[in-house]
């Protein structure tokens, strides 16, 4: 049966999606001297289908209405389409803007799928064997954990640092009682989305 | 980076951290020199040639001759001619300001002099020397100690940051999680050199780092279950409004300093905060690294500051603050006077610039409260005090006719037996007659003035004494945690340096005797295991003998027998009836004449007894009053008085198990030690009080057992103590901080060439560079080594198995480093100084990169995650959406209103209803058909059954009617016959 209040329904359409996580701080912006990269070259491969889809992920993002997301939000969409692009690959898309432009420049979405094809066709090549290997160092027993605390102080200090809230959203219910992490169980869980 | 690009405030603290440039980038230290200063030190070569001013001056070299060598003084063109020995090389301008002085090219001491003066005028204060960080005291509050700077240490290898206390405790916690290993930071230097002020810091960062995961769910989960209940309470309650960032505990630790300071710290003529002990601060950390609980050691409180100050010095702060900040009603408890109306108080109230007592009673008080001590504690400890200064006022007259004492007012006896809980009348007895054992009978023994005035300084000094050790053990009570296991922990020592004074006493015999301790701690952990351990591991290595074995010194102190040292000749003199602080001095000569460490001066009217060799230099001696110091003599009357105190407080002061260590009660009298008098009333007591025995209402003097005869002097407990402390310290791994003090005048900003130069050779800062450099300071066992820098070797090792030894030499041959640069042991790899940092430094960026592809997975999983969460939201509102729009196009339509109204009553509508409601009857008949049918084929398979069974058993039955029937003829005719 229909239902028979809330006549605006269809407007909720242009309303915003509820806001996303928020976005990792940006980094400082990374070595200037990058070349920006020329987007106008990028071949689309997309098909109509694979665009429509993407168009509406990329609406999902639009907090303001005007068909267009801000410059922190690119590498979100990336990331909700499936890719792991690293801050600075896209940073290097965006011609290395600054913390100022990250929050206030935005992208149409004719300007983003470029992007998104460059991301594509460089794929974040490492896989669960490497992740596993990249922890392994951290493994001094040699029993297959890490120290939680070790692992936390890692990616919270080295690479693309992530804040306190990003690690823990990630780290819930992966420490036991010692406070260690099974590496390769962690790689999973995180790559099983 | 991020430093200087959050603005001008933060830049301005970074100025005090690092020399321009970036931080810590070694590069940046060249941005300041331009090619001209490089290219001036080449063309002139200067020099560093000895001072008379300035330690050393600059200068040129004109002309070498032989071994001589003629130079132009930079500042003023003035040309001497030196031996070539007294030229030390300069450094290039490349070097300036060197953050490690390790570094540095050219070693010398007015190299290193240099550097640190350099670096002190720019405001930077720490700076490293090999192993060691050296601080400078800038005798003025610098930014550099704020949260942010916490922050920015946080995590960071010790290269990565310019030199911080904070870069040093990070590492010796990073080290203590990563290696498990114990880890202990020694603070030495003069008095005035910031010892104090860094080990707080030290806490402070701990304090910050171990205890801030607040958001971290570990951090959470744990604490209500360490937490008993009550506390969890509390907490709860005081943590939001109060501190966000640290726990209950972690408070409490940072309120221990303030309280230790206003009972232990003192101004004196160098430090208006000078600590008057030394302390080991233990912080226990469990296995996640956070802080669980500590604990507090303290050696060697100057007690004779409670009674005598000397000129522009001050008792502990304790007394003025008090004096100054206890409200009417507290004075009138505490029959408090003003300071000039005490006699303990030499100097009557001497007021420490820039600090209010009163405020400081105050906040005393605050952190006391923290600590958890009741009111009534911190009353009855300020009682104790009250009665410390009373104890000054007790005047003895000497009677007329004949030695003895007499007290004809009795008004401070009073105050002080009010305030202590004991009857004055049997205090007074106690002191001016006490009972003395004479060989085996009790008698009682008037005293002189003399006596009764020393057995009063005695008495104070003690209770003072006793206050504080009650006051160390209360906070340890508070700080320990016994609900949490410690894993680990991190040690900090904050004790005296060296003392060299013109003349030396007991006092700073027993801290030299410490540092030499240390200093050998210091060597032999740098440098003897170092030379054995290469040893061990079969590396070529020539010995080299740096002279620097402080053993011979050692010995001299301490050595029992063969022949004995000076603690143990002291002791031995405190036996001897008629011995004397001359007859102890003639003694050590006799037996230690020949030590290569001692030194007898020739002529007999010389001011010092004697001199020792110490590795920082020659220190003379006096011996005057050592028999007394050593003894320790306390009137056991008075002591078993306060023992029985109807004051709990003062009871449990003179209450012997509150202490550590077994204390002698010996009683005797100060004047006729001095006098050389009679013997026969000197009896060296030898009742040891024994905590387990004293249970009856026994008196110290007369009730309590000798044991063994065993008699422990100040000496002895010290030299137990410190034994203590060095097998702590030697399971540790330490790390070493030495401070320096620029001035004696108190001032910023200057500094004392001669005077830092001696502090640098006594500290060893000198030799610790040159064993660093010459040396293998870092080691890595094969597993580890292996297991660490693989990475930065990919393809080096096979897949199979191979081991340590060759896999190690492998992974060295690919990373192609200088022969020099390492050796291989039989277990472990040896590495200079500096090029296992530079390895970090690579595996760091190694790993970075798979870091960030990691992170990136992993910000792509908690994207999509988001996202996926957004898409069921967003899918859901498709629905709402897709109805709502029907239902708006349908709404004002008359036809489907129409509809709407008809449909219920058309058959047609109903027919779907219909043929469902048949088909659903169908299938219940359908099912009950078929289970009818069932009933029916199995009922019929049970008929036939039975019908088989009936047509066998039918035959059986017949026969066996048959056979019976016969049976019953066969009976009736025998009946019947």
């Amino acid at each position: 049966m229909a239902p028979k209040k809330d006549p605006k329904a269809p407007a909720k359409k242009a309303e915003p999606a509820p806001a996303p996580a928020p976005a990792p701080a940006p980094e400082p912006a990374a070595a200037p001297k990058a070349p920006a990269v020329d987007l106008s070259s990028v071949k689309i491969e997309f098909s109509a289908d694979q665009v429509e889809d993407y168009r509406e992920a990329f609406g999902l993002f639009d907090r303001v209405g005007d068909n267009k997301v801000a410059y922190n939000q690119i590498a979100d969409i990336m990331r909700a389409l499936g890719q792991n692009p690293t801050n600075k690959e896209v940073n290097k898309l965006l011609g290395n803007p600054s913390a100022d432009d990250m929050v206030h420049k935005r992208v149409e979405f004719e300007a983003f799928l470029p992007m998104l094809q460059t991301i594509i066709n460089s794929p974040n090549k490492a896989g669960f064997e490497d992740y596993v290997e990249g922890l392994r160092v951290f493994d001094k027993e040699g029993n297959g954990t890490v120290m939680g605390a070790e692992l936390r102080i890692v990616l919270s200090t080295l690479g693309e640092k992530m804040n306190e809230a990003e690690i823990d959203a990630l780290m819930a219910g992966q420490e036991d009682e010692n406070g260690c992490v099974n590496y390769e169980a962690f790689v999973k869980h995180i790559m099983s989305v | 980076m991020s430093i200087r690009s959050t603005g001008g405030g933060v830049n301005d603290v970074t100025r005090f951290l690092s020399t321009g440039g970036g931080l810590g980038s070694p590069t940046s230290n060249a941005t300041p020199f331009s090619a001209a200063s490089q290219a001036d030190w080449a063309a002139k070569r200067l020099v560093w040639v000895p001072s008379e001013k300035h330690g050393f001056e600059s200068a040129s070299i004109r002309e070498e001759r032989g071994d001589e060598v003629e130079v132009e003084l930079t500042d003023s063109q003035r040309k001497l001619t030196l031996s070539r020995e007294e030229v030390q090389r300069m450094n290039p301008p490349r070097f300036s300001k060197v953050e490690d002085m390790a570094d540095l090219t050219c070693l010398n001491e007015a190299s290193v002099l240099h550097n640190l003066r350099e670096r002190y005028y720019s405001g930077l204060i720490y700076t490293y020397s090999g192993l060691f960080c050296v601080v400078v005291n800038p005798y003025k509050n610098l930014p550099i100690y704020t949260e942010s700077i916490v922050e920015m240490y946080r995590g960071k290898k010790r290269h990565e940051m310019p030199p911080h206390i904070y870069a040093i405790s990070e590492a010796a916690y990073r080290s203590m999680l990563q290696d498990r290993e114990d880890q202990s930071i020694l603070c030495t230097g003069e008095s005035g050199a910031g010892k104090t002020e860094n080990t707080k810091k030290v806490i402070q960062y701990l304090a910050h780092v171990a205890s801030s995961h607040k958001g971290g769910t570990s951090g959470k989960n744990k604490e209500p279950v360490q937490m008993d209940g009550s506390r969890s309470l509390t907490r709860g309650s005081t943590l939001v409004n109060k501190s966000l960032q640290y726990g209950e505990l972690e408070r409490q630790l940072l309120q221990a300093n303030p309280i230790l300071e206003a009972f232990g710290n003192a101004k004196t003529v160098k430090n208006d905060n000078s600590s008057r002990f030394g302390k080991f601060i233990r912080i226990n950390f469990d296995v996640a690294g956070y802080i669980v609980g500590a604990n507090i050691e303290t050696y060697l409180l100057e007690k004779s500051r409670a009674i005598r100050q000397a000129k522009d010095e001050r008792t502990f702060h304790i007394f003025y603050q008090m004096l100054c900040g206890a409200s009417e009603e507290t004075r009138a408890d505490l029959l408090l006077g003003s300071a000039d109306e005490y006699r303990f108080l030499t100097r009557g109230s001497v007021p420490v610039p820039g600090q209010s007592d009163s405020e400081n009673f105050t906040q005393t008080m605050d952190s006391m409260g923290i600590m958890g001590f009741t009111p009534e504690e911190s009353v009855s400890m300020l009682k104790v005090i009250s009665a410390v200064l009373q104890f000054g006022n007790i005047s003895f007259m000497k009677e007329k006719n004949h030695d003895q004492a007499s007290m004809p007012d009795n008004t401070a006896a009073q105050k002080l037996c009010h305030l202590l809980g004991i009857n004055v009348l049997e205090f007074t007895r106690a002191i001016l007659t006490p009972r003395i054992k004479v060989g085996r009978e009790y008698v009682q023994k008037a005293q002189t003035k003399e006596q009764a005035d020393f057995a009063i300084e005695a008495l104070a000094k003690a209770t003072y004494e006793r206050l504080f050790r009650w006051l160390v053990h209360r906070i340890n009570r508070a700080l320990d945690r016994r609900q949490r296991q410690g894993a680990s922990f991190i040690g900090i020592l904050d004790i005296a340096g060296f003392e060299i004074f013109q003349l030396n006493s007991f006092e700073q015999l027993c801290i030299n005797y410490t540092n030499e301790k240390l200093q050998q701690l210091f060597n032999h952990t740098m440098f003897i295991l170092e030379q054995e351990e290469y040893q061990r591991e079969g590396i070529e290595w020539n010995f080299i003998d740096f002279g620097l074995d402080l053993q011979p010194c050692i010995d001299l102190i301490e050595r029992p027998a063969h022949p004995p040292g000076v603690l143990a000749l002291l002791d031995e003199e405190c036996w001897f009836p008629r011995a004397t602080d001359r007859t102890f001095v003639e003694k050590l000569s006799a037996e230690q004449s020949k030590h290569p460490k001692f030194f007898k001066s020739k002529q007999p009217r010389g001011e010092a007894d004697f001199s020792i060799i110490h590795y920082a230099g020659k220190v003379d001696y006096k011996a005057d009053d050592w028999l007394v110091k050593n003894m320790d003599p306390l009137n056991d009357n008075v002591a078993s008085l306060l023992h029985q105190s109807s004051d709990h407080f003062v009871s449990e002061l003179w209450k012997e198990d509150i202490q550590t260590l077994p204390r002698v009660y010996f009683f005797d009298s100060y004047a006729t030690l001095q006098t050389n008098g009679s013997d026969m009333d000197r009896i060296v007591g030898l009742d040891q009080v024994s905590s387990g025995e004293s249970s009856g209402p026994v008196t110290f003097g007369a009730g309590l057992k000798t044991k063994k005869g065993m008699f422990r002097t100040v000496g002895q407990l010290y030299k137990e103590s410190l034994t203590k402390l060095m097998a702590t310290l030697r399971n540790t791994n330490p790390n070493f901080l030495r401070c320096i003090i620029p001035n004696h005048e108190k001032r910023a900003g200057k500094l004392d060439p001669h005077l830092v130069l001696d502090q640098l050779r006594c500290n060893g800062v000198l030799e610790g560079i040159r064993i660093c450099r010459q040396g293998f300071p870092n080691r890595i066992p094969f597993q580890e080594f292996r297991q660490r820098y693989e990475i930065l070797t990919p393809n080096a090792i096979p897949r199979t198995f191979m081991d340590g030894k060759q896999a190690s030499e492998l992974m060295i041959r690919a990373l192609e480093l200088d022969p020099n640069l390492f050796r291989v042991g039989q277990s472990k790899v040896f590495f200079r100084a500096g090029v296992l940092a530079h390895l970090e430094e690579e595996r760091d960026l190694k790993i970075t990169d798979t870091i960030i592809h990691f992170q990136s997975a992993a910000r792509g999983f908690l994207a999509r995650k988001a996202f996926l969460k957004k898409q069921q939201q967003l899918s859901a509102l498709r629905v709402m959406q897709r109805n709502c729009y029907a239902y708006l196009k349908l709404r004002n339509w008359q036809w489907w209103r129409l509809f709407t109204k008809v449909k219920p009553l058309l058959q047609v509508t109903r027919q779907d209803e219909e043929i469902q409601a048949r088909e659903s009857a169908l299938l219940k008949a359908s099912e009950k058909l078929s289970k009818v049918e069932q009933e029916y084929i199995d009922l019929d398979k049970k008929h036939a059954q039975v019908n088989e069974y009936c047509s066998v058993l039918l035959p059986v039955v017949e026969e066996y009617m048959m056979s019976l029937t016969a049976y019953y003829l066969d009976m009736s005719c025998s009946v019947s016959l």
